[in-house]
């Protein structure tokens, strides 16, 4: 794709080549030219006059094309049509059965008025905020530990990324036989342990069920974001790290002043995939906690899931999810600005 | 005379293609059921395919599925000839004008009044009949006679109002150690509505008005069930796993041999006796108050899917499964007979205790809603949180007025057509 573009931007700039006049022919591998046009056209004029013509930049601009043709066709299809769709479905009343109606945009009146919808949204905000600083707090340092070379550094990168190679659907299985109160392992152990009095339900109330959420979550992804972080970390000269260490920096003082601003764009996808990643939390509060308890943890997923298929209301679900959508890109691209060129760094 | 040769052999051909063509008429129905009736559904299945020329092809779905995925092959227009639907969705479907009025044909069968009543009331839509009943499954007391015996009462005789539930429970629970004497699923909306409002309708009271137009929570009956269960779960007599349990224990709680007592269904006769025989147990109605019983109808309405070319087969398949051997086949496997003038003669070979469960399903009830998985089953609604609130949490009082405010509203806000 890149290569098209440079290449269709090469000709852009040089409105000649298809325009001019034909050469006087004066055979093949003609030489004169090179004293007018200079270097960019020596590989044009070394190829016969007519072939020049031909490989115009309206052809070349084609034969890019074709090359990225694969890949726009799978966007195409898997992304900017069901999106368009969604769309459409988004602007009317579309009952999982039955006929649908168009009726503008009173899906997204009704949308502004659907005060669960915003308590999933808020919910879902502190969720991200809450599980992005967990994850970063246990990748950072993981991330260091296992940076440079040590012993058995391969069997703790190993072990640490190993539960993000599970779905989330099956460690929410994993975590859901884990947190249960009679047959798991942690109630039972810690009433085994004599550490509670009796067996305690972890499930049952807000906090702990929220934050055996965020351990298990913590658990699943932080080796992944380990791994982005690393290879941000090898990434930085050890000169620099050198030069300040001679200077007389401390390694806190390294940390913030030559660690942190390298790995400006590093932490930027990172941060972009963990919280594009809990916006769109829903299989570990669906299989674990079932929005419970007292639909205190359903995400904005969840609801959207709910409206369409509990509900049946699909149009509505559409509208919902290009709202989520919007706020989606929107955060997305403010985490870029604000990661891209701060405080003139590059 | 080539000519003539070759024209005969055509003519052969085409006389031998439509000599096959004679018996290969014979039609076939695709029909769909929910996971739940995959022991039975297969065997009616191939029973009829045995007798008849005309088939039916059966593709079983997860239970969660069967709704979207019908939906979405309805836009499609690959839907299913018929479909074995749990008959809570009947009125909704109904609704969306996705069935065909089959009233005619229903009421020209003979034994149409003895069809169980629950299942052709949710299957009546304004008038019409659209869906009948498939298979059911009714609400019972479940009781374990070991346990009864230890504790020192009549293994024999099973609580018959509320005070003897409770005064049962806790003797059991005395047994100490493992042993507990009352479960139920306290984060499930499905299995309460199945196992908690016959506690209300036997002592009179109801949760929706008749035609599902208003929500009645808050009744005298709601909150005398509320604090029967608010009293085991406070003398710690059910488990603490209940408050979380989104029914994946329903059943299986009782099943290890440490419960007492337990709401369930007529499914647990034929699932203890083919995987827990050891279980020794005791099947009594779900009672009121002060006695009097009452139990929710569940199970499968049939319907058929508007504009189906196969309504003959549908029809051929669904006499087959009302004829007494189809009924034996159903209750053999798991379902209980839906119609009730040989209910008796179907069961005649099985567990004494299905006796019960028919009984309760004959007189068993099912609240009618175009709403109901918005306003029952679905494990975010507001009759699921209200229970799992008013069970296990401070503030009944508010719980109780929330829920009945948000039934409401649904309700107003369902489309009216």
């Amino acid at each position: 794709m890149l290569d098209a573009l440079l290449m269709s931007a090469r000709f852009a700039e040089d409105p000649t080549p298809g325009l001019r006049p034909d050469p006087p022919l004066k055979g093949e591998g003609d030489v004169a030219l090179t004293e007018d046009h200079g270097m960019t056209t020596i590989t044009a004029i070394s190829a016969p006059a007519r072939a020049y013509k031909l490989v115009g930049a309206g052809r070349r601009q084609w034969i890019g094309l074709l090359y990225v043709a694969p890949a726009v066709a799978l966007v195409v299809v898997f992304f900017i049509v069901p999106l368009c769709m969604t769309a459409w479905m988004s602007l009317h009343n579309w009952p999982l059965m039955g006929a649908h109606s168009f009726i503008g945009l009173d899906n997204y009146w009704a949308i502004l008025r659907d005060t669960r919808f915003w308590n999933a949204l808020k919910f879902t905000g502190y969720y991200t905020v809450v599980v992005t600083i967990a994850i970063f707090a246990v990748a950072f340092p993981l991330a260091l530990f296992i940076e440079r070379p040590r012993q058995l550094t391969g069997f703790y990168r190993t072990s640490f990324f190993m539960p993000a190679v599970i779905g989330f659907a099956s460690a929410s299985l994993l975590w859901s036989w884990l947190l249960n109160v009679d047959s798991g392992l942690f109630s039972p152990a810690a009433f085994e342990l004599g550490l509670t009095e009796k067996k305690f339900n972890l499930l049952a109330t807000f906090q702990p069920a929220f934050w055996s959420i965020i351990a298990m979550v913590v658990w699943k992804v932080a080796g992944f974001t380990m791994i982005i972080l690393m290879t941000g970390l090898q990434s930085i000269p050890p000169d620099l790290q050198e030069a300040a260490m001679i200077d007389g920096a401390g390694p806190f003082a390294r940390f913030r002043a030559i660690t942190l601003p390298l790995m400006r764009r590093t932490l930027a996808l990172a941060l972009i995939l963990s919280v594009a990643g809990s916006i769109l939390a829903f299989d570990q509060f669906y299989i674990i906690l079932r929005g419970g308890p007292r639909n205190q943890t359903l995400t904005a997923v969840y609801w959207i899931f709910n409206q369409s298929f509990v509900s049946f209301k699909l149009g509505y679900g559409a509208a919902l999810s290009m709202v989520l959508l919007v706020i989606l890109v929107a955060l997305s691209l403010i985490q870029l600005r604000l990661l891209r060129n701060p405080e003139g760094v590059d | 005379m080539r000519t003539t040769i070759t024209g005969l052999a055509i003519a052969a051909s085409i006389l031998g293609t439509l000599a096959t063509v004679g018996p290969a008429a014979a039609d076939t129905a695709n029909i769909w059921v929910r996971a739940d009736g995959s022991n039975f559904m297969p065997r009616v299945v191939d029973a009829f395919n045995k007798g008849h020329q005309n088939q039916i092809k059966l593709d079983i779905i997860p239970n969660a599925e069967i709704i979207p995925k019908y939906g979405a092959a309805a836009a499609g227009g690959t839907a299913p000839d018929a479909l074995s639907l749990d008959l809570i969705y009947t009125p909704s479907f109904a609704a969306a004008g996705q069935l065909e009025d089959i009233t005619d044909w229903a009421k020209s069968l003979p034994y149409f009044a003895s069809l169980s009543p629950a299942h052709v009331k949710t299957g009546t839509y304004k008038g019409r009949i659209y869906g009948l009943p498939f298979s059911a499954d009714s609400s019972v007391l479940i009781w374990n006679k070991k346990l009864f015996k230890q504790a020192g009462l009549d293994p024999e005789k099973g609580p018959t109002n509320w005070a003897e539930i409770e005064a049962d429970a806790e003797k059991v629970n005395a047994l100490g150690g493992d042993i507990k004497g009352f479960y139920f699923s306290g984060n499930c909306g499905g299995c309460n509505i199945f196992t908690f409002t016959p506690l209300i309708w036997a002592s009179g009271g109801d949760i929706l008005t008749e035609d599902g137009s208003k929500a009645t929570l808050d009744t005298p009956q709601m909150r005398g069930a509320i604090d029967l269960y608010r009293s085991m779960v406070k003398k710690d007599l059910v488990p603490s796993g209940a408050q979380t349990d989104t029914g994946s224990n329903f059943f299986a709680a009782f099943a290890t041999g440490n419960i007492g007592i337990s709401p369930s269904g007529a499914f647990a006769i034929g699932a203890l006796n083919t995987q827990y025989p050891d279980i020794d147990y005791g099947i009594t109605f779900l009672p009121g108050k002060d006695g009097g019983w009452s139990s929710f109808a569940g199970g499968d309405n049939f319907v058929v899917t508007k504009g189906t070319t196969k309504v003959a087969v549908v029809k051929e398949f669904l006499d087959f499964a009302y004829s007494l051997e189809g009924q034996t086949i159903l209750a053999k496997y798991g379902s209980l007979p839906v119609r009730g003038d040989i209910a008796k003669d179907a069961l005649k070979d099985l567990d004494p205790r299905y006796q019960t469960a028919a009984e309760a399903m004959a007189k068993g009830r099912t609240p009618y809603s175009v709403v109901f998985n918005d306003l029952i089953n679905s494990a975010n609604g507001p009759w699921n949180q209200m229970m799992n609130e008013v069970f296990f949490g401070e503030d009944v009082d508010g719980a109780i007025a929330n829920a009945q405010e948000t039934m409401q509203s649904i309700i107003d806000s369902a489309p009216q057509k």
